[in-house]
C-alpha cells in the first residue's frame, strides 16, 4: 500500500522537471490525504528516490536521477550515506574534512571513522593539495582530481617539478630562436621577417611533442604557461593576432648590460650599509677588492 | 636629492676644485640659497676664499646668485645640484666634439671645459698656443667654433647688462633667447697678434661675450644614441637608421627636451580648467621621412622597406614611435615617455637579473604585466615552486624594487582578523629613484676608492713620475744610454709590480665610472620624460 502511493508521488514528481512543490502534488494527487502523502514521501526520501530542497517558504520535491543514483551499498547507514553526499557534491574539486563536519553536523571521532570506513570500501578517496600540503581534500573514487588540486603536469605527487619546467622553458626558447634564426636567412624585408619569427602554441606544442621530453602528457594550455614563463623572462614577445590568438617571437634585449652591474656595487647585497664609516666602505669592501685584483 | 647625491656632488667637486670650493659647495648644497656671510659663518673660511671658491663655481655656471627678496643689494646665492654630475660627463663630451669635428673641435671643446666659460677670442689664443694640431691655421678654429654655436654645441652666457647709473650693485643679465646662438665676430689679426705677443686678449672686442659648452645639447645626441642603440638591438641596423631620421625631422618642429604629459591650470570665466598638453612629439609624416632618406641615405634596403621599418618599429613593444593619423601616407609622433619607461624597465630588470637572479626577473616581469597579484598568483603566473617565489619576492620588496599595497576588506568589526589582501606592484618612479641612489652612492664608492688607491701609493707614484721626468731631461740632454738605464733600474722589479697592479686598478675604477654614468644618465633621462621631478634640463639655462 505504502509503496504504491510512492510510487505514485514519485511518478508526479518525476513529472515536473523543476521539482513539484506541495501544491503540485495536491493537484495532481486531489483525493490524496495528506498523512498518507508525508508516509509516501518520506519512503521516498529514505529510498533515496527524490530529494527536498528549500525555495524560499516552500519545499520543492525533486526526483533523483536514477543513474546517479549513489553506489553506496544497502548496508550502508544514515550518516555514511550524509557523509557521501557531502563528498559527492564537492565534485572533483574535493571537500575538505572541516567543511565535511560543519555540513554534517557530525563529531570529529565519528566523521573520521566514517571516513575511513569509505575509504577502505573504495568509494571515497582522499587527495592531498598541491596548494597547502597539508591540507587533504575527499571526492568520489572513481573521480579524477582537477588540475587546481593536483596542478596539472608540473606537479610530482606534491612537490613542484622545477627541472622539468626549467627544460621545458630553455627549449621553448631554443625553438623560438631557432625559426628567428632561419627567419632571418631569408631576406625578404622587416616585416616577412618579423612574422616567419613568429609561432603559435600549436607549432611549439609540436615541437615539444616531438622532441619527446615529456612523459607526461601536455597540452597546448599547458604549453602556453611555459611560454610566458619564456616571455616573463624577456627572452621572447607574446604578440596579440586579428583573431584573438596570440604568437610567440624570440627578443633581443633592447639594452646591454647597464654599467651599474658591471662594478661589485650594483649586486652588492649591503650596500644598503655602505657608507663612509663603520664595517661596510668602500675602503675595505671584500667586493671591491676581488673586482679589482 | 639625496644624502647619496650629496656625498657624491662633494666628492666631486673636491677632486675637480678641491678642498676650499667643495666646503662651500656642501654649505650651498644642504640649503635653497645662502648669502656671503652665511657661508662665510657657516663654512669658517676666510671671505677672500668663500669669494674666490664662488666665482669659480660661477665661471663654472655651478651658481647662481640672485638679490635677495628682502634686501635687493644683497645677492643670494645658489647651488645648480643638477649640474653637477656633468663635470663627470667632460671626456664624454669631448669624445663627441672629436667624431663630430675632429681634434680641432676637440681642443675647442676642452678649452672650453677647462676654463668654464670663457671670451671667443681667448678661447682661440689657448687653442692656437697650447694645442696639439699648431699646423691649423686660427681659421680653420674660427670657422670650426662658428660651426659649434649654428649647432648649438657652444651657448652664448647671458650678457651682462651695463648701465650708466649703477643704482644696483647685483649685476643684471640680458637673457633674449634669440641671441644665444649667434656666431660672434672673431678678428683673426687680432688673434696672431696676440700669438705673437704684439697685443693682449684684453684688446678683443668680444670681451662681453663669454660662451660655454651646451651640456643640454650633448646630452640630447646621448639620449639620441641610447634610443638608435635600442632600435638597432631589438629591431636591426636598417630600423636603427630609420628611426635617427625620424628623430632628425622631429627636432624641426619639437623642442628636444619638452616635458612629457603635463597639465595646466588656466582659468576660464572664474572655473578651474585643467588642460592637457601633448604628451608626445608633433607628428611626423611618412612623406617627410621619406624624403629625407631618399636624400641623405644610401641605404637601398631601408628605401626599399621603408614602410615595413616604420610600421616595425610603431608596432614593437619599446613603443617608440605611434601612429596617430594618415595625412601625408601616415602621421607619427615619437613617445619619448613611453620609450624611457621602456629603457628604465629594460635597465631595472637587468639589475634585478643580476643582483637576484633570472627568477627574480621573471617574478618582476610578472608584476609589471600584470599590475597588481597576489603573492599565490605569482608564483602560479611565473612556474616558480612558493617558497622559492615567496624568498625571491620578499627580498625584491625588501630592497625596494617592488612595493606592495595591501586592499582591507570592510567591515570584519572587532572579532578575528581583519581580513587583507596583500598585492604586489611596482611604483615605477620609487624603484628608479632608489637604483638613481644606488649609482650616486656606487659612483660615490668608486671616487673614494680611487682616490684611496692613489694616496696609499702616493709615493710610489710620485717616485715614478719623478724617476720619468728626470729620465726625459737626460734624453735631452743627451746622456749615454747606459747611465740613463742604470737610473731607470734604481726603481725596482717589485716597486714595478705593485705600480702596475696600481695603475690597473685606477684603471678599471675610472671606466667603471663611465659606463656607471651611462646608467645614471638612462634613469635621470626616465625621471626628465615621465615625472615631474626637476632634473636640471631646462631651455637655455
Amino acid at each position: 500500500m505504502a509503496a504504491e502511493i510512492a510510487q505514485l508521488l514519485l511518478s508526479v514528481i518525476q513529472g515536473i522537471p523543476g521539482g513539484a512543490t506541495n501544491d503540485d502534488l495536491n493537484k495532481a494527487l486531489s483525493d490524496m490525504p495528506a498523512a498518507t502523502r508525508v508516509e509516501g514521501l518520506n519512503i521516498l526520501l529514505q529510498q533515496g528516490g527524490i530529494e527536498v530542497l528549500k525555495k524560499g517558504e516552500k519545499l520543492i520535491y525533486r526526483a533523483k536521477d536514477p543513474q546517479k543514483k549513489s553506489a553506496l551499498p544497502k548496508d550502508a547507514d544514515n550518516e555514511e550515506k550524509v557523509v557521501y553526499s557531502i563528498v559527492e557534491e564537492g565534485g572533483n574539486k574535493g571537500i575538505w574534512i572541516r567543511d565535511i563536519r560543519i555540513k554534517s553536523n557530525l563529531n570529529m571521532t565519528q566523521l573520521n571513522k566514517i571516513l575511513k570506513n569509505l575509504e577502505t570500501k573504495k568509494l571515497i578517496k582522499a587527495v592531498k593539495s598541491v596548494n597547502a600540503s597539508k591540507k587533504k581534500v575527499y571526492m568520489l573514487y572513481n573521480l579524477e582530481a582537477d588540475r587546481s588540486v593536483t596542478g596539472g603536469a608540473w606537479y610530482q605527487d606534491q612537490d613542484f617539478e622545477v627541472e622539468f619546467v626549467d627544460v621545458l622553458n630553455q627549449q621553448c626558447l631554443r625553438f623560438l630562436q631557432m625559426k628567428r634564426e632561419t627567419a632571418e636567412k631569408k631576406r625578404d624585408g622587416p616585416l616577412a621577417f618579423k612574422q616567419m619569427s613568429c609561432c603559435s602554441v600549436k607549432d611549439v606544442h609540436k615541437f615539444i611533442s616531438d622532441l619527446g621530453i615529456s612523459k607526461v602528457n601536455l597540452d597546448e594550455d599547458d604549453l602556453e604557461t611555459i611560454l610566458k614563463t619564456v616571455v616573463y623572462d624577456g627572452n621572447a614577445e607574446r604578440i596579440l593576432q586579428s583573431d584573438g590568438a596570440y604568437v610567440y617571437r624570440a627578443v633581443n634585449m633592447p639594452l646591454p648590460a647597464p654599467g651599474l652591474v658591471q662594478m661589485p656595487c650594483g649586486i652588492c647585497p649591503v650596500i644598503k650599509n655602505c657608507s663612509d664609516c663603520g664595517d661596510v666602505t668602500a675602503i675595505n669592501c671584500q667586493y671591491m677588492k676581488d673586482w679589482l685584483d | 636629492m639625496s644624502a647619496d647625491y650629496a656625498d657624491l656632488c662633494s666628492a666631486l667637486l673636491e677632486q675637480c676644485f678641491g678642498k676650499v670650493v667643495q666646503a662651500v659647495a656642501d654649505c650651498l648644497f644642504s640649503a635653497n640659497t645662502r648669502t656671503l656671510s652665511q657661508i662665510v659663518s657657516s663654512t669658517k673660511l676666510s671671505r677672500k676664499e668663500v669669494t674666490l671658491a664662488l666665482a669659480v663655481l660661477i665661471k663654472f655656471r655651478l651658481v647662481n646668485f640672485e638679490p635677495s627678496m628682502i634686501n635687493a643689494y644683497l645677492p643670494e646665492y645658489s647651488l645648480k645640484r643638477e649640474d653637477i654630475i656633468c663635470l663627470l660627463r667632460y671626456s664624454r663630451y669631448i669624445h663627441l666634439v672629436q667624431s663630430k669635428y675632429g681634434s680641432i673641435g676637440a681642443s675647442i671643446a676642452e678649452e672650453l671645459l677647462n676654463s668654464g666659460s670663457d671670451t671667443a677670442t681667448s678661447i682661440l689664443v689657448k687653442c692656437l698656443t697650447n694645442g696639439e694640431n699648431k699646423s691649423e691655421t686660427a681659421e680653420n678654429y674660427r670657422d670650426i667654433f662658428h660651426k659649434m654655436i649654428t649647432d648649438h654645441y657652444i651657448i652664448k652666457t647671458p650678457e651682462l647688462i651695463t648701465n650708466e647709473d649703477q643704482d644696483e650693485l647685483i649685476p643684471k643679465f640680458l637673457t633674449t633667447e634669440c641671441d644665444f646662438f649667434v656666431p660672434p665676430i672673431i678678428d683673426l689679426q687680432l688673434l696672431t697678434k696676440i700669438q705673437s705677443g704684439e697685443a693682449s686678449v684684453e684688446n678683443a672686442q668680444d670681451s662681453a661675450m663669454v660662451w660655454n659648452l651646451n651640456y643640454d645639447r650633448f646630452h640630447q645626441e646621448f639620449r639620441d644614441d641610447v634610443m638608435k642603440l635600442a632600435v638597432e638591438r631589438k629591431l636591426g641596423e636598417n630600423a636603427a637608421e630609420c628611426f635617427r631620421f625620424i628623430l632628425k625631422i622631429m627636432y624641426n618642429t619639437t623642442d628636444p627636451w619638452q616635458r612629457v604629459s603635463f597639465l595646466t591650470y588656466i582659468f576660464v570665466h572664474k572655473r578651474l580648467m585643467i588642460v592637457a598638453l601633448q604628451r608626445a612629439s608633433n607628428q611626423v609624416t611618412f612623406g617627410e621621412i621619406k624624403q629625407a632618406i631618399e636624400k641623405k641615405s644610401k641605404n637601398l634596403d631601408l628605401m626599399k622597406h621603408l614602410d615595413q621599418y616604420i610600421a616595425l618599429i610603431t608596432d614593437d613593444s619599446l613603443g617608440f614611435l605611434r601612429k596617430v593619423g594618415d595625412m601625408g601616407g601616415g602621421q607619427y609622433v615619437v613617445d619619448m615617455e613611453r620609450a624611457f619607461e621602456s629603457l628604465a624597465f629594460a635597465c631595472v630588470e637587468s639589475v634585478i637579473t643580476e643582483r637576484f637572479g633570472s627568477k627574480a626577473a621573471r617574478i618582476f616581469r610578472v608584476i609589471r604585466f600584470k599590475k597588481f597579484i597576489e603573492q599565490e598568483d605569482l608564483q602560479k603566473e611565473a612556474m616558480i615552486p612558493a617558497k622559492e617565489a615567496k624568498s625571491l619576492a620578499y627580498n625584491l620588496f625588501q630592497e625596494q624594487f617592488i612595493h606592495v599595497r595591501v586592499i582591507k576588506k570592510a567591515g570584519g568589526g572587532g572579532s578575528g582578523p581583519a581580513k587583507a589582501f596583500y598585492l604586489f606592484q611596482i611604483k615605477t618612479k620609487d624603484t628608479v629613484r632608489m637604483l638613481l641612489d644606488v649609482c650616486y652612492k656606487a659612483l660615490y664608492n668608486i671616487i673614494r676608492r680611487s682616490n684611496y688607491e692613489k694616496s696609499e701609493h702616493k709615493g710610489l707614484i710620485e717616485k715614478s713620475q719623478r724617476l720619468d721626468s728626470i729620465v726625459e731631461t737626460m734624453k735631452e740632454r743627451g746622456e749615454s744610454e747606459d747611465y740613463i738605464a742604470e737610473i731607470v733600474e734604481t726603481f725596482t722589479p717589485p716597486e714595478c709590480e705593485i705600480l702596475n697592479k696600481v695603475k690597473h686598478r685606477i684603471k678599471t675604477l675610472s671606466k667603471a665610472e663611465l659606463t656607471l654614468d651611462d646608467t645614471i644618465f638612462l634613469l635621470q633621462m626616465y625621471q626628465h620624460h615621465c615625472t615631474m621631478l626637476p632634473t636640471g634640463i631646462q631651455k637655455f639655462k
